[in-house]
């Protein structure tokens, strides 16, 4: 198990060959998540996390994921679903989940399950665990590079 | 869940299991998941279950 430290300002990237995933705290803030029909908030705890993942490594992919993320906490953009099938999903290029737990599945298709805790991922990041604890991250079957950095300022 | 390019992208979100609440103080009526729930309109935490 890995234990990373992840300030209020900080973003925590775990990077692979060819995936990347970058965790942040939720700060407790809530979140909108907004479907055709309605608008439901995810309400979160002070150690959650907001997760996010790509399928790309770098330095380009990490600016992505910090985006990302600086949009849905610091700019309380919300999160849209699409309906299933939308022809945008296969464009997207970046998963989130928001929580105190997240598993990454690979075989599974961006889109095609709706359980709060699971997220798309590459291959290499198969069955890693990613749990938000006081102060940052506990993650398991994680064995790629760390990088911890400023959420853009 | 999984979500694609900042939106989620996912087929049954039903089965999320939100839960309706009204707030006490605004009267304001949302759908929320998690254990704090506080009306996203004045911020009070004086809220009920639908």
């Amino acid at each position: 198990m890995m234990n990373i430290q992840i300030g209020d300002d900080q973003i925590a990237y775990l990077e692979g060959a060819r995936g990347t995933l970058a965790l942040v705290k939720t700060l407790g803030q809530f979140f909108y998540m907004e479907t055709e029909s309605e608008e439901i908030i995810l309400f979160t705890e002070d150690d959650d996390l907001l997760v996010a993942s790509t399928f790309g490594s770098g330095e380009k992919f990490r600016r992505g994921l910090n985006c990302t993320l600086y949009q849905i906490r610091e700019l309380e953009a919300p999160l849209i679903v699409l309906p299933k099938g939308h022809p945008a999903s296969p464009r997207l290029k970046t998963a989130v989940s928001v929580g105190s737990f997240t598993r990454i599945k690979c075989d599974i298709q961006a889109g095609t399950h709706p359980e709060l805790d699971v997220l798309c991922g590459v291959p290499e990041f198969a069955n890693v665990e990613i749990r938000g604890v006081k102060g940052g991250a506990e993650v398991m079957n994680f064995e790629g590079d760390v990088i911890v950095g400023k959420l853009i300022k | 869940m999984c979500t694609c390019g900042g939106p989620p992208d996912i087929n049954d979100v039903k089965s999320l299991e939100a839960k309706d609440y009204v707030c006490q103080d605004c009267g304001n009526k949302f759908k929320g998941l998690g254990s704090k729930p506080k009306c996203p309109s004045c911020m009070s935490k004086n809220v009920e279950l639908r």
